[in-house]
């Protein structure tokens, strides 16, 4: 019994639907942009801290590794169990550095061994004029140096100095590049960890590590504790011009798009609820028909409110969907990266295109109940 | 004295100072063919409304079935409509998107229950077994007309309330209408037609004409029948 | 007629022409928001990322090679090692002067705390200082608002304050100094008792320095109105490659390419103004700032402009759905006209005027609503307003027209080729 009216119900909405092609689909269109745009909307907000926090890193080091006790440097077994710690992903880079004092025609300089790879992810910002060193013997030095001795990519210079057994040597790089920072960098001589193990001597350890990490605020400083606490030798510490400012920074830029998001929202919703009590209330003749034909209040807002559901449900899928696809299109082009699906968003899509709908359904139809069958039979 | 589906007594209908309908009193008999007449302002409209149970009058009893509905609410009203009449329109009013035999189980649907091999007989009966699958804008006039009244008799009201149902016809459709009209006349059911076509009153057994609100004349067409 | 027309359909048509009206504006007032914001986000963002700091500095020619060296013994002084405090202040008077935020004095000199052995950087400096400008302008500036990282604990130091110092967390460390305690610098050859006033974490080696104003440091030295370098905070735009070819070498730019380059504020030609104003000094940009700064106001002004596409389309998208389904909502009354013997133009005309009429009405409501938006996103997160952007409303007027127009065209057309006489019985 209850069955054969449930299919007669499920009957006259799937009816509606098809047949009133041209009006659904100004409907549904509306529903799926306006469930395109909070899906998308709402993927890129919660994107924003991620992939924002990767940009930041192209201000560089935000942590330090530091030497604590009596040793004086860090070890490379040091250098790894920090990096057991840190989870692999948020690793930008790592740039361990060890100084020495050299001479270049008599005048004094610093000569930094270092790992070429890791400094050019945690340094992006440097401006190199010629090529990163890729093999032994070569260096890359600070443009003041450069500028000084009127050295060019390509050329040599002759680097002398003590090594750790007291001993004086002379050598031989080949310039690979000069590094530009406006920094002190710009008066150092970078050259490997290894050439700088066979020049200078003494074991591989190093004097500071930069490490640049994509972590901010409250998960930076348990990073930081936690170092603290589980390496012996090392502490950490925060570079603060760069956390601190990353923090403000991405703070307000988050609460941009928040807000953004917030008010798109809300006028799109309240569009795509203009548009739906405009399709609705189109059907008042309707409405006033079923009335005549014996339906209760109950029973128009029921069907009119299966129509919405289903509505809803496909705009909400489709725009759940399509949002996500708008999500990753801006991801590409803004930050190059691609973003993983989340899956939450599509019930929470569907879930408000239904509310939605609802409302933007039931209040007309709710006028249009209120209104005299006959009233609406005369008119036309 | 045979027995009284619908009695009104000396009903009015106000809007503001205006009277629609002014002490208006009649009865009809079960199975009976009652023509309302008038030309338009007479009250005409806001007699079916009151007769179709989508209105209440001001002042007066109506007693349907032995019934008052005068003084029910609007949503019992609903509930009486739907059991006990059976619905006719000028403009047809047809839902646009459902096909004939769905719109005519529409009715059944807010009755009782759908039932698709009823609904094709009804619409057997007004001889549109074969457009049963059509939509109303592939349909005539007067085969939407048809469905409407294999709609208004798919609950077998006990009253059917029919409102110029020719008016938007041809001559051909209108004789067609009116024959089925007829029919269920001759089975017995009863058929209030509201009309300003003096043509279609004819057909009626009884012709109440309403001018300005009250009831102007009562006229038996019996001896013009048996002519 | 035709006029008596339109304002029947508005008037006597309310609910439906304030519907469009409604949605027209809700439109506009999403786009106007969007789009002044997306215009001054650059703007404002940059604002904010003064707060890593200066991103340019500026040395005296001769001390290029060694000042910032570490580790290294000082060289002996030579007068081509100092800039003039004077002439530091004329940053304040070329091209990009309005783009000039914040600059600040150095005076170094290594020191030795209670006649201790290890030597201590001590920098004379800007605490937070009002400045009258030559050209009326007045200014505060100093090291406390180009480093909003320090933490300090104690007080900031007032640059009238002779005898306080701020000093490093390594340094309070090391000698075990405590925010109220005393010590005595000696910085070549001359000595004073300075207060602790407060203990500054900064996170990198300034945590080994010690602060004192530039005045007290001139006096020490015995540098009056001398400065070792200084450092400039400026609101640059992004390097392009214009930009960068200036950089590597500005004589490869032709004579129009410059005066492009010299009137944008890049980074590298503001620094080539201050080096035109200030001879006998090198300004250089701090690539850790200038280079960063670039990539994120890039990066959010994309990101804006994405968005802000997007909600234009949303917006564009709702409003043409809504105008089609209205229009499409008029059939019977097209289709009386039609019979009536109205030609297809100007009933086209009729139904346009009347929606180009509601959507005007929404439109400037909308134009408005949509700036109130924008205020409380400036508002809420830069704590200043958006300038209203003047091209917005040309823009925003041919958008809105575009969208009504391409909204009411298909079916207006669709409208248009149904006969009267179909349209009349309801089809």
């Amino acid at each position: 019994m209850q069955a054969k009216r449930s299919m007669f119900y499920l009957r006259t909405v799937f009816a509606s639907l098809m047949r009133r092609r041209s009006r659904l689909l100004v409907a549904l269109l509306s529903i799926t942009i306006g469930a395109t745009i909070l899906s998308g909307l709402v993927t890129i907000f919660y994107d924003i801290p991620r992939q924002m926090g990767q940009e930041f890193r192209s201000y560089g080091a935000n942590m330090v590794l530091l030497p604590k006790g009596e040793s004086g440097t860090i070890s490379p077994e040091q250098l790894e169990a920090v990096r057991a710690i840190l989870p692999t992903d948020d690793v930008i880079g790592v740039a361990p550095y060890r100084y020495d004092t050299i001479a270049i025609n008599d005048l004094p300089f610093i000569i930094a061994g270092t790992d070429f790879a890791g400094a050019q992810a945690a340094s992006p910002f440097w401006g190199i004029t010629g090529e990163w060193p890729s093999g032994r013997n070569q260096a890359l030095i600070g443009r003041e140096i450069a500028n000084t001795f009127r050295l060019e990519p390509g050329e040599s210079v002759v680097v002398s100095g003590t090594n750790s057994e007291g001993e004086p040597f002379e050598k031989t790089f080949s310039v690979a590049g000069i590094v530009q920072t406006g920094g002190q960098e710009e008066t150092f001589v970078f050259i490997s960890i290894d050439d700088y193990g066979a020049v200078v001597g003494g074991e591989v350890a190093f004097d500071i590590v930069e490490m640049s990490v994509t972590s901010s605020g409250a998960g930076l400083e348990e990073l930081v504790t936690a170092i603290g606490q589980e390496t012996e030798g090392v502490t950490a510490q925060l570079v603060r011009r760069v956390t601190q400012s990353e923090d403000t920074v991405l703070s307000k830029l988050q609460s941009l798009v928040y807000l953004v998001t917030i008010v798109v929202l809300m006028l799109t919703m309240i569009c795509v609820a203009t548009t739906m009590m405009a399709v609705v209330a189109e059907r008042r003749r309707e409405i006033g028909l079923r009335k005549a034909l014996g339906a209760t209040n109950g029973s128009v807002v029921l069907n009119f409110l299966g129509e919405c559901l289903a509505m809803g449900f496909v705009g909400g899928a489709l725009g759940s969907l399509l949002g996500f696809g708008l999500a990753q299109l801006v991801s590409l082009q803004v930050f190059n990266r691609t973003i993983d699906f989340p899956l939450a968003i599509v019930p929470l899509t569907i879930f408000s295109s239904l509310v939605i709908t609802t409302l933007a359904c039931l209040l007309p139809v709710r006028n249009a109940t209120k209104i005299d069958p006959a009233i609406v039979l005369k008119g036309e | 004295m045979p027995q009284m589906l619908l009695e009104l007594k000396e009903i009015t209908k106000s809007y503001g100072a205006l009277d629609a309908l002014k002490d208006v009193s009649f009865d009809v008999e079960q199975g009976e063919w009652l023509a309302i007449m008038g030309p338009s302002g007479s009250g005409k409209t806001t007699m079916m409304n009151i007769i179709g149970c989508m209105d209440k009058p001001s002042q007066g009893t109506v007693l349907l079935d032995g019934r008052d509905i005068s003084q029910e609410s609007a949503r019992s009203l609903t509930t009486i409509r739907r059991d006990s009449i059976g619905l006719i329109f000028q403009q047809f009013h047809l839902i646009n998107y459902l096909t004939a035999v769905e719109n005519v189980m529409v009715a059944q649907y807010y009755h009782s229950l759908p039932d698709e091999a009823e609904a094709l007989d009804a619409l057997k009966r007004v001889g549109l077994e074969e457009r049963a699958r059509h939509l109303p804008n592939q349909l005539s006039g007067g085969e939407q007309q048809r469905v409407c009244i294999a709609r208004a008799l798919i609950n077998r009201p006990q009253l059917i309330l029919a409102d110029e149902p020719t008016g938007n016809l041809d001559e051909a459709n209108e004789l067609k209408v009116l024959e089925l009209l007829r029919e269920l006349h001759q089975e017995g059911r009863t058929v209030i037609v509201v009309t300003h076509d003096p043509e279609v009153a004819q057909q009626a057994r009884r012709t109440i004409v309403l001018e300005h609100g009250r009831v102007h004349e009562i006229r038996d067409n019996a001896l013009a029948h048996q002519a | 007629m035709f006029i008596r027309m339109i304002l029947g359909a508005l008037f006597r048509q309310k609910g439906k022409m304030l519907m469009i009206a409604l949605t027209v504006a809700l439109g506009t007032s999403l786009a106007s928001a969007m789009l002044n914001v997306m215009l001054d986000v650059g703007n404002k963002v940059n604002q904010e990322l003064k707060t890593y700091g200066a991103n340019i500095n500026v040395l005296p020619q001769g001390a290029l090679l060694l000042s910032d060296l570490y580790g290294v013994e000082q060289m002996p002084d030579s007068p081509d090692m100092y800039l003039s405090e004077e002439d530091m202040i004329k940053v304040k008077t070329i091209f990009w002067a309005h783009n000039i935020v914040d600059f600040t004095p150095h005076l170094d000199a290594n020191a030795t705390i209670d006649g201790g052995e290890n030597t201590v950087k001590v920098t004379g400096t800007w605490f937070q200082k009002q400045l009258s400008l030559p050209t009326g302008e007045e200014l505060e500036t100093g090291i406390r608002q180009m480093r909003s990282w320090w933490a300090v604990t104690g007080e900031w130091l007032t640059d009238d304050d002779g005898g306080g110092a701020l000093i490093g967390v390594a340094v309070a460390e090391q000698y075990g100094l405590a925010v109220g305690d005393e010590f005595t610098l000696d910085v070549q050859g001359s000595s004073r008792r300075f207060t602790v006033r407060g203990i500054v974490d900064a996170g990198d080696d300034e945590d080994a320095q010690i602060f004192i104003a530039l005045a007290t440091m001139q006096e020490l030295t015995n540098k009056a109105g001398l400065i070792s370098s200084f450092e400039v905070s400026a609101l640059t735009t992004p390097d392009n490659d214009l930009a960068r070819r200036a950089t590597a070498n500005p004589r490869s730019l032709s004579a129009r390419e410059h005066e492009t380059w010299y009137c944008t504020a890049y980074v590298s030609s503001i620094c080539y103004q201050i080096d035109e104003v200030i001879p006998d000094g090198v300004a250089k940009a701090i690539r850790q700032v200038a280079e960063s700064e670039g990539t994120i106001l890039e990066k959010t002004q994309l990101l804006m402009l994405l968005i802000t596409i997007l909600s234009l389309l949303g917006a564009a998208l709702g409003i043409s759905n809504l105008i089609s389904a209205s229009v499409m909502d008029r059939s019977a009354e097209i289709g009386l006209l039609k019979a009536l013997g109205a030609h297809d133009i100007p009933l086209s005309w009729l139904v346009l005027l009347e929606i180009l009429l509601v959507g005007l009405v929404g439109g400037v409501v909308g134009y408005f609503a949509g700036l109130g938006f924008a205020q409380i996103i400036g508002q809420t997160v830069f704590g200043s307003s958006i300038a209203a952007a003047p091209m917005v409303i040309p823009l925003l007027s041919v958008l809105v027209m575009l969208v009504i127009i391409i909204g009411s065209f298909p079916s207006l057309r669709y409208l248009l080729s149904l006969r009267p006489a179909e349209v009349l019985h309801g089809r």
